[in-house]
């Protein structure tokens, strides 16, 4: 049954959701404008640029990356945010970091349910470069 | 040397206005999905699965739980899946599968939202994360490992849902 509390509830949630996003959106897109107008986003770029080269992203990408792998999405967001990609970038980047993110928490979890956790992060990481080379070709 | 008004400028203009985009599309996406909640939608759409659910080695009973974290996250879906786990309908094979499922492939509304926020392809992340997701559920619900961590488990006696 819809009723007035469903609106509600609703409205209450992803004002939460944006709540609990800005609090780690808005410091690493401040954090990674900040290195952007630094030398270090170059040298971190240059560094990362032939590993990530293989799924067609810019080596400054790698911050995004690693934030979403051992952190959350959330702060991946923020990163992508402060960096100017390509919106072909932003596909892939967005399909790779939704299939492997949050390992510390979510490996966690699966070991809890009684799966290996390395297995499912070894899986999950590999589809994501797999799904990231494929997107780098098609699109 | 490093441009202060500048990267000042730039920091609150661009977080601002980052957040107000997406609140702008989470917000509503939040109203419809508690829409959906309320008039049962996928309690529907998990009947019609249920075929489906054979061809990955899962039970009917699976389809419900595969859903809700399908579309309202893992969160959600822990809850349904210990309640079907408890009362005895999802075998361990069932539940490794939801599980496997899930890592790939869940909360696809929202997170869906927040990189289209940002400028990503929906179609492409919703479609390419399925994609994944069902092509190792079904590896995984094929594969002689399975059932053969099935057996040790079952004969171990410790079946864990969570």
């Amino acid at each position: 049954m819809l009723t007035a509390d469903t609106f509600r509830r609703g409205l209450g949630k992803g004002i939460s959701v944006t709540w609990e996003l800005s609090k780690i959106v808005v410091p690493v897109y401040v954090l990674v404008t900040f290195l952007k107008h630094t030398p270090a986003l170059k040298w971190i770029a240059g560094f990362c640029e032939p590993a990530m080269r293989l799924v067609g992203l810019p080596g400054e990408a790698s911050i995004a990356v690693v934030l979403g792998l051992f952190t959350n999405l959330y702060a991946a967001i923020g990163a992508i945010a402060s960096l100017n990609l390509s919106p072909k970038e932003i596909t892939i980047i967005a399909l790779m970091l939704l299939i492997t993110h949050s390992l510390p928490m979510e490996t966690a979890v699966a070991q809890k349910v009684g799966v290996s956790g390395l297995f499912m992060t070894s899986v999950r990481f590999a589809l994501s470069v797999l799904s990231g080379m494929l997107l780098n070709l098609i699109l | 040397m490093l441009d202060w008004s500048s990267f000042a400028l730039d920091a609150a203009r661009g977080s601002a206005l980052n957040i107000l985009i997406m609140a702008a599309i989470i917000i509503p996406i939040m109203i419809m999905l508690e829409a959906a909640r309320d008039m049962k939608l996928l309690d529907r759409f998990s009947r019609k699965l249920s075929p489906v659910m054979r061809i990955f080695g899962m039970s009917s009973e699976a389809a419900f739980p595969l859903l809700v974290g399908i579309f309202f996250g893992i969160g959600y879906g822990a809850g349904v899946i210990i309640e079907a786990a408890r009362s005895g309908r999802l075998s361990w094979k069932d539940m490794f599968l939801i599980n496997v499922f899930l890592s790939v492939c869940h909360a696809v509304i929202e997170d869906t939202a927040l990189f289209m926020a940002l400028g990503a392809n929906p179609l492409v992340i919703v479609a390419g994360r399925l994609v994944m997701a069902v092509v190792i559920t079904y590896l995984a619900g094929c594969s002689k490992f399975t059932d053969h961590y099935q057996r040790k488990k079952i004969s171990g006696g410790r079946i864990r849902a969570g």
